[in-house]
């Protein structure tokens, strides 16, 4: 029996091996703790669309990576990464201007980088390349993309230690940040940092289902805590509960992991909007209850 | 103590100018009220120095403190209040420059913060989320916060604007405090008596300077008319 008991029936046709499902649960617990911290200061920030996008956006150099080098993992990853860091610089820019809000600036970019993964892909590979993309592919997660995980997970969580005053000053008060003349550098680290999240995850997991383990998550977390740090730590440990069960549901069920992570992370987004103690509606309900309560007493 | 130089300075948004070749000093150790009607480019002016906006022309010279010495609230707050935050930790922003990427918050931040918040009146509030607080208890929050920065210069805009008496009275005070302790003080204000109570100088502004002086010699009926049609003579000012 393999270390953990992970040989299990199914795994095979799943994730090609009970090896290839323990590299996939580690990695996916290195992007909870990496991705579910910023997926709830994108919540705060009302940004939640952006991880969306930027998902998409990844997708352009994903796909000239594997049009030039094949399913060579060090290629997607650089080239998802190269369009990562021009989707958000670019439109970063744009939003600068201040002709167009940021998420519409994103759309601006994203869109177009969409379009063209897709005529890319459909070119050469057909459909079912770009929906690899989007959705993952079962087992794709090897020792390189571990580490890549691992590697993300450490500089995001540094780079929350390091800054994070700063981006909640700047998310609580932009103009404060201004004044203290760092806004603009720390809403780029913040969203460099998001890309690395996506960038890390999207083979395995593929690019969609990443973003939804760093943003469902997030918003089950709300539920349980008021302040931002209580959210971030409750958000680590949903998506870990998260990933690791639709990993192994994945494996006993041949489904695709992606798909069921984020379902299971639904699922618990539902039982903590029911049970959450910090305005579920078990809680909420109880406290109308004792409310009504207390104006029948003179 | 520091003062502020302002050097042929033109501000606009977009191509369009709001505010034409002002040339002056806010003297260091200063408190100074910038009256005019509205959209007369005060909020502008005030944005230009906290370097939120770049000069269409001309420059802002702060001597006797970097640039990251400005503290600056704006109007309204500026705030998001469905941030999830406690006022404890609002108010300890005020330490960002202060402490940098590898400092903390130890005994003598914590004790600063406690002093903050009591000279504002809002003890026993600390760990309340600022989503829970008045208008009132809020701007006395960002006031704590502008305490702890500790800036030699202080831009406040509209800083009374929909406050009640009291909250008004106490926050004036806090602003005095600040000049009486040599910081250079700018604030927006409607309330001329207000001005009057709480500043030494103030500045009579639509687009250009009507008056720049002490209180007594600004603040009189004549400028403040004046600005008042000269702000009436440009269409779409409520902008700027």
């Amino acid at each position: 029996m393999a270390p953990l008991g992970l040989d299990l029936p199914g795994a095979g046709a799943a994730f090609g091996g009970g090896a290839a499902l323990r590299w996939a649960m580690a990695g996916a617990l290195a992007l909870s703790f990496g991705g579910a911290p910023l997926g709830s200061l994108l919540i705060a920030r009302r940004m939640s669309l952006m991880g969306d996008a930027l998902s998409h956006g990844i997708l352009l150099g994903a796909a000239a990576a594997f049009l030039l080098a094949g399913r060579d993992p060090v290629a997607l990853t650089l080239g998802a990464l190269a369009a990562a860091f021009g989707v958000t610089a670019l439109a970063s820019l744009l939003a600068r201007t201040r002709k167009l809000p940021e998420d519409a600036a994103f759309a601006m970019v994203y869109l177009p980088a969409l379009a063209g993964a897709a005529a890319l892909m459909s070119r050469r590979e057909g459909p079912e390349a770009l929906e690899a993309l989007l959705f993952g592919a079962a087992g794709a997660l090897d020792r390189g993309g571990l580490i890549l995980a691992a590697a993300v997970a450490s500089a995001s969580l540094i780079g929350l230690a390091l800054f994070i005053r700063g981006f909640v000053a700047e998310s609580v008060d932009p103009g404060f940040t201004g004044s203290e003349g760092a806004g603009g550098r720390l809403h780029l680290l913040l969203m460099m940092l998001v890309a690395l999240n996506l960038v890390a995850g999207f083979r395995a997991f593929g690019a969609l289902m990443t973003v939804a383990l760093m943003m469902i998550p997030a918003g089950a977390a709300r539920f349980w805590a008021r302040g931002y740090a209580g959210q971030a730590g409750a958000a680590i440990v949903i998506s870990a509960l998260a990933s690791e069960a639709g990993l192994l549901l994945a494996a006993r069920s041949g489904i695709e992991p992606g798909a069921v992570m984020t379902l299971c992370a639904a699922a618990l987004f539902a039982a903590s909007g029911l049970a959450g103690l910090n305005g579920g509606l078990i809680v909420t309900l109880a406290g109308r209850r004792r409310l009504a309560g207390r104006a029948l007493v003179p | 103590m520091a003062r502020i130089r302002l050097v042929d300075l033109s501000l606009g948004y977009a191509g369009e100018p709001v505010v034409r070749r002002l040339d002056g000093v806010f003297a260091a150790g200063q408190a100074t009220a910038v009256v005019g009607p509205n959209g007369s480019g005060k909020s502008t002016l005030i944005k230009a120095l906290a370097g939120l906006i770049a000069p269409m022309a001309g420059r802002v010279v702060i001597e006797g403190a970097s640039r990251r010495e400005v503290a600056y609230l704006a109007q309204g707050g500026g705030v998001d209040r469905d941030f999830p935050i406690s006022v404890e930790d609002l108010v300890a922003l005020g330490f960002e420059r202060r402490l940098g990427l590898f400092g903390g918050v130890g005994p003598a931040e914590r004790a600063r913060l406690a002093a903050a918040i009591a000279a504002v009146g809002l003890t026993g509030l600390e760990r309340r989320p600022i989503g829970a607080l008045s208008g009132g208890q809020l701007q006395r929050a960002l006031f704590a916060r502008v305490m702890v920065q500790d800036a030699p210069v202080i831009l406040l805009d509209e800083p009374f604007s929909g406050l009640d008496v009291r909250t008004t009275a106490a926050l004036g005070e806090v602003v005095r405090g600040w000049a009486a302790e040599g910081r250079t003080v700018l604030v927006t204000l409607h309330d001329l008596a207000l001005a009057r109570r709480l500043c030494g100088q103030a500045l009579v502004f639509a687009r250009q300077v009507v008056a720049w002086g002490p209180c007594g010699e600004a603040l009189t009926p004549a400028h403040i008319e004046t600005a008042r049609k000269l702000a009436d003579a440009w269409p779409g000012l409520e902008a700027a």
